[in-house]
């Protein structure tokens, strides 16, 4: 059994590999590991700046992720990284916050990620309203695994796998997070900078709790239905004269796709945050209160 | 001596807390306790007993036979009665006539005359059962005006007057049973899952998470009850999956994080027990065993998941596992693990069962003052720090974010930064520097117990919840001139091959003649381990996997017949 072998037998044993035998080791580097003309480097350029204009401090920052081509975002940025499990993030980043809610908690993630494999901690994450940024990167199709349907996929979405085209109904975050009252709500494009940045702003600078923000971006390599053209001809900017705390008008917002994608701020509610309820916290973050024991 | 009392009836009948007020009674007037609990998994219905089993001096076990049996539903006595002593008295709660060898008295009738209600038909029943010992009722009704101190004075009054009634009821019936003397100084009593909340909570546990699942339950609920006390934040998350990646994100940020949970919800958790390995987070996991596979019997008792909490999660990876005997052990070994956990960057196991986490019995008092462990963090790492910096121990210096330095951290492959990584010389290089972690939680691996004489002839070697059932086989074997001692392990992993032979054989001109491994699971799982590591070239197995517990009696009676 290989767990009786201490670690340096297994050294050992590697080192007296005869010759003809040595290992083949790629090259490695810590560039990003996207498609050139991806939406993800989009994406990365845009978080960067939206951190500097909402002053936020990159030493008390963390991005969380999972796995997938998203989830790698937090290798290319200066901040602390919790780069967990596939679909994991958002109790990662709920342990974080809880454990010390001084901190600003990002999670970065891909739709898979997040609404799929982490489907169930979306929804509840959504109800227990803790100070969380979810940027979710959704570009309707899984990359990393080269090209299979994700749960925004369209409808008739040919794939390797969804041989007769997708069959489920697309996933709705907007309007789940809306029924579930999620305190900030909202869709960007990421081919519309400007825009992506004053949602990313917004996010950061909520204090409200929970932050959902959707993110299209086209996947060039294994998505050709949802192309950079495809988004640009269909997101259009809400219109001012929405009032993001009227719920159903958000909702309606939110059930629109076919004729027209809305980008803009869907809804916010004004919601106790989860931390603002324990009562232990209001004595400090968790992390002070060990340390100040401890002393 | 001692006497067995058996509490017994429907779920929702009050069974517990009868029982739990015979235990405060009994121990308040300085008797020394062992209480288990039979249960099924059901709200209302079914049948459902609560032991006591009381002594002159420290009991180890329960027992098979009861001496008084307090029967709150008829239904209890045809299951129940052919398990009565020779000489037992049989208590039934009835206002008809009973049928031979049962008393009937009309708890229930007594307490909604007396009390009002018929909830109080276990203040009945307690008074009652007091007398058939013999014993002054003044320890019960202390003990009712303590435990109804919150509730106020006419519900104590009520309980009170509820509980002499039922003297009064068995007063005109003997016969009595003769029963242990009582010492007159009050017997602290402990639990394992009480006991499992305080070791963690004056350890400084900061967040603790789970989803409910019996017998992991208690600890969650014990620890949110104390936790505006200590400062803890308690969430019940929205499945094990999130509860353990929630535990990991709060032991990154810097704070001692604790899951508790049993069989079927460990397992959803595996996963994130590779990832705190992965990311070398202080994970601590309190696994409470029931008996599986899949939901299995979920209210009884097992110790069955010792090889899988030793290799759940995919890859390889250094961990720790500790078993608790008592509640006392149970309370040192959850701030051990705690410690354990945060000085190797470890995921680390506290094995307990259904047995153990109901189990009340004598116990020292537990400290209950704040003593937060070390975290082994850095104060001010450097800003070129590096999270998984090689070292020779394996233990890399640890830092926590929102300081000078970035702390990343990665479930895939990285690099001493901590960033993803493809290289294979890194792949090699960070893995050797895991596992060589191993070297350090071996070299403090607790050693075993010795009860009894360095050259017996017998050895039972057994682990966790066994400790007190086995105690009391080498008492009884001992008793009958048979050569027994016994060598219980609170510690399962890593294991010191040698330490451990040692242990078995202090004595190599004089090695057991024949070696037992006690436990309760089906296939003998802890003696193959031990023969994997070649502590031991043989033994005979004594298992059992009926979902309920080891008796001394049981484990004593198959020993002789081998």
């Amino acid at each position: 059994m290989a767990f009786l072998d201490h670690g340096a037998a297994g050294a050992e044993t590697r080192r007296a590999a005869p010759k003809g035998f040595a290992m083949i080791n790629p090259p490695s580097d810590n560039r990003p590991a996207w498609c050139t003309g991806c939406g993800n480097f989009g994406i990365l350029t845009v978080l960067d700046r939206a951190i500097e204009e909402a002053g936020v401090d990159r030493r008390r920052l963390v991005l969380v992720s999972g796995i997938g081509q998203a989830a790698k975002l937090p290798h290319y940025t200066r901040a602390n990284v919790f780069n967990g499990l596939h679909g994991r993030a958002l109790p990662a980043a709920t342990g974080i916050k809880l454990a010390n809610h001084a901190l600003e908690v990002v999670v970065t993630s891909g739709d898979g990620d997040m609404y799929g494999e982490g489907g169930n901690h979306f929804l509840h994450a959504l109800r227990r309203n803790i100070g969380i940024k979810m940027f979710v990167h959704n570009n309707q199709v899984y990359g990393l695994t080269k090209g299979q349907a994700s749960p925004t996929s369209d409808e008739g979405f040919v794939t390797k796998f969804q041989t007769h085209g997708v069959i489920l109904r697309p996933f709705n975050p907007l309007a789940i997070a809306i029924v579930e009252d999620c305190s900030f709500v909202a869709r960007s494009f990421v081919g519309a900078p400007e825009h992506l940045k004053a949602m990313m702003v917004a996010a950061l600078k909520h204090r409200g709790g929970t932050a959902l923000l959707d993110i299209l971006q086209p996947c060039i390599t294994f998505n050709r239905r949802n192309t950079w053209a495809w988004y640009r001809e269909r997101c259009k900017p809400i219109d001012d004269s929405h009032d993001p705390t009227d719920k159903m008008k958000a909702l309606e917002l939110a059930m629109k796709w076919d004729g027209g994608i809305p980008i803009g701020l869907f809804y916010r509610s004004d919601r106790p945050t989860f931390e603002s309820q324990q009562p232990v916290l209001a004595r400090g973050t968790l992390v002070e209160q060990f340390a100040k024991a401890a002393v | 001596m001692d006497v067995n009392i058996r509490i017994a009836g429907e779920a929702g009948q009050g069974v517990q807390t009868t029982g739990t007020l015979l235990v405060g009674a009994l121990a308040g007037m300085g008797l020394s306790v062992f209480a288990t609990q039979s249960y099924l998994s059901r709200i209302r219905g079914g049948l459902n007993w609560f032991d006591i089993r009381i002594g002159d001096a420290p009991l180890f076990s329960g027992r098979e036979a009861a001496d008084l049996l307090v029967a709150l539903a008829p239904e209890a006595l045809e299951t129940l009665r052919p398990h009565m002593s020779d000489g037992g008295v049989v208590l039934l709660d009835s206002e008809e006539p009973a049928a031979t060898g049962c008393i009937s008295l009309a708890f229930t009738k007594t307490a909604k005359e007396i009390g009002g209600s018929e909830v109080m038909a276990n203040a009945v029943a307690a008074g009652a059962a007091i007398r058939v010992l013999g014993y002054p009722l003044d320890g019960l009704l202390g003990f009712l005006s303590q435990k109804f101190k919150k509730k106020g004075e006419e519900t104590i009054a009520k309980n009170r007057r509820c509980a002499e009634a039922g003297a009064k009821l068995f007063a005109s019936t003997p016969p009595r049973l003769p029963a242990p003397k009582p010492g007159g100084k009050p017997v602290s009593v402990g639990n394992a899952t009480q006991a499992i909340v305080l070791g963690a909570a004056t350890a400084g546990v900061k967040f603790v998470c789970g989803y409910p699942m019996t017998p992991g339950t208690g600890v969650l609920q014990g620890l949110a009850a104390v936790g505006d006390e200590f400062g803890i934040v308690v969430e019940q998350a929205e499945d094990e999956i999130a509860a353990v990646n929630m535990a990991c994100g709060a032991t990154y940020a810097g704070v001692p994080a604790l899951v508790a949970t049993s069989g079927g919800g460990f397992a959803l958790m595996t996963e994130g027990v590779s990832l705190a390995g992965m990311l070398e987070l202080p994970l601590v996991i309190v696994l409470g065993q029931r008996p599986g596979p899949a939901t299995g019997l979920p209210t009884r008792t097992a110790q069955q998941d010792l090889l899988f909490a030793l290799h759940a999660g995919h890859g390889e990876f250094p961990r720790a596992i500790y078993a608790p005997g008592t509640p006392e052990q149970a309370y040192h070994l959850t701030r051990r693990a705690l410690e354990t956990s945060h000085k190797h960057q470890s995921p680390v196991f506290l094995l307990s069962d259904q047995f153990l986490m109901d189990l009340q019995t004598d116990t020292p008092t537990l400290a209950r003052t704040l003593r937060p462990i070390d975290r082994h963090i850095l104060a001010d790492p450097p800003e070129d720090y590096l999270r998984y910096a090689v070292t020779e121990s394996g233990v890399s210096p640890r830092a926590i974010p929102g300081g000078k330095a970035f702390v990343i951290v990665d479930s895939d492959e990285h690099t001493e930064d901590g960033h993803i990584t493809e290289d294979l010389e890194a792949r090699v290089r960070l893995q050797d520097k895991r596992l060589a972690k191993e070297r350090g939680l071996r070299a403090e691996a607790l050693p075993p117990e010795r009860y009894g004489p360095e050259d017996a002839e017998r050895l039972l070697i057994c682990w966790g919840s066994s400790y007190g059932p086995c105690r009391e086989a080498v008492d009884l074997l001992d008793a009958e001139g048979a050569s027994a001692a016994m060598l219980h392990f609170r510690q399962l992993w890593p294991l010191d091959a040698a330490a451990v032979r040692k242990a078995v054989a202090p004595n190599k001109k004089r090695a057991p003649r024949q070696i037992f491994c006690v436990e309760g699971n089906a296939t003998g799982q802890f003696a193959s381990l031990l023969k994997t590591v070649g502590a031991l070239a043989e033994c005979t197995s004594v298992l059992k996997y009926d979902g309920l517990p080891f008796t001394g009696a049981e484990i004593a009676e198959r020993i002789r017949h081998d």
